[in-house]
């Protein structure tokens, strides 16, 4: 594996017998000049993992001495993977080595990053040998935080899935795939954006899904169940074409002949998905409703009905 | 499109710290050094608005890089949000020209 050689002090601009005061000095000017939360420019978060990766070798003098033991001559950017003197460094065959050696690396979020050189040297990862630059560090290499932020979807948007855009309060945006037939309280996962590790791999984000009730449905497993208002007279006779809310629009349905409050009309595959590539299914619930106010000739032909029917909802089969 | 809920809602404290990846401790005391001012709630639990975390990780992102204590790096954030708000101003006030070139 080709590995390009990093000229750490040129980096800090420092010359090779630079002391830890200078080296420090011209880090924290340099830092300063790049660091990614003061410098909007583009290539100001790369340069600030150069520094950052430079003052994290030349400030420990056991790193420091390492590192000079590769020789003066090397200019930036050199193959060092083949040379005579590097008997003792391990770029990634997988014996021995400085494989267990991590490192204290204390870029922060935007210095995780190291150099294939760097880990062809000192490994992967960080411990805290060589003291380290602010506090709050526990010396172990350690996976970012996992964060968790809501989205909230309609119960249609959540049968029916699909790519959203989603901005979070930090200024980060996403697409994100919402599987359909989502669940309220359901995790999507976008794997390593969450916190950054120290030395380990970022967290994740995960986006718990909040559905928003829909007043027309009941949803229970993969069914859905909607209120189907109908008036006495489709009860009784029946009614062709009645139209029932779905969640993808409406559907109408037949209302069958001595319809009775809380029969159930099934809609086959109306429900909410399943996540297997199934539906759930749609159940309209008969409602009869009753006009609260009656015309003389609707008084009329009730009345007349009351005395021509000899149905009562009350006697016994 | 989706919007978070979370954008509209304030934070609680446990939820700040959570999203900022720091021990609620740490943020109380942040809170303390005045790097965020509660925007409601009770004095037992405050609530903060949904850019606290993004600002809490700054400050210790410049503690850190920048060798600064914590004072110093809630003073830097501000400075730096002040100095946003005059470039957005000046961009304002500059002339444009989107001619073709």
């Amino acid at each position: 594996m080709a590995v390009g050689f990093r000229d750490y002090y040129e980096t800090l601009g420092v010359d090779r017998g630079a002391s830890e005061e200078d080296i420090r000095r011209a880090y924290r000017r340099l830092a300063r000049e790049n660091h990614p939360d003061v410098n909007k420019d583009p290539g100001a978060e790369d340069r600030f993992k150069e520094i950052s990766e430079a003052y994290e070798v030349l400030r420990d003098p056991e790193k420091r001495e390492k590192y000079d033991r590769l020789g003066q001559n090397w200019k930036a950017g050199q193959d060092v993977s083949g040379a005579s003197g590097f008997e003792g460094f391990d770029f990634g065959s997988g014996a021995g080595g400085f494989r267990d050696v991590r490192m204290d690396f204390g870029g922060g979020d935007f210095g995780g990053d190291f150099s294939d050189f760097f880990e062809g040297i000192f490994g992967r990862g960080r411990s805290g040998f060589g003291g380290g630059r602010g506090g709050g560090r526990n010396g172990f290499a350690s996976r970012g935080q996992d964060q968790v932020a809501e989205i909230e979807v309609s119960l249609a948007d959540a049968a029916k899935g699909g790519k959203r855009k989603i901005s979070l309060a930090d200024g980060r945006d996403y697409e994100v795939n919402i599987p359909a037939g989502v669940r309220d309280g359901q995790r999507i996962r976008l794997a390593g954006e969450g916190g950054s590790g120290a030395g380990g791999p970022s967290g994740d984000l995960f986006l718990r899904v909040r559905v928003r009730p829909d007043p027309r449905f009941d949803l229970e497993g993969n069914d859905l169940y909607v209120d189907l208002p109908v008036t006495p007279w489709e009860a009784t006779l029946g009614a062709d074409g009645v139209e029932v809310p779905t969640l993808d629009g409406n559907a109408r349905v037949r209302v069958p002949p001595g319809s009775s409050c809380g029969r159930q009309l099934r809609l086959r595959g109306e429900g909410m998905p399943d996540g297997r590539g199934g539906r759930g299914d749609l159940y309209a619930t008969v409602q009869i409703k009753v006009p609260k106010e009656l015309s003389p000739r609707e008084r009329e032909q009730f009345e007349r009905l009351a005395e021509v029917s000899s149905f009562s909802p009350r006697s016994r089969r | 499109m989706i919007t978070l809920r979370a954008t509209d809602q304030p934070l609680e404290l446990q939820v700040l710290a959570s999203e900022a990846g720091l021990h609620p401790d740490l943020v109380r005391r942040l809170v303390r050094l005045g790097a965020l001012d509660p925007t409601g709630g009770t004095r037992a639990g405050p609530r903060f608005t949904r850019d606290a975390p993004a600002r809490l990780a700054r400050v210790m992102r410049l503690r850190r890089d920048l060798a600064l204590n914590l004072a110093g790096a809630i003073l830097a954030g501000e400075l730096l949000d002040r100095i946003d708000l005059l470039e957005q101003r000046l961009r304002r006030y500059e002339p444009h020209d989107n001619r073709p070139r």
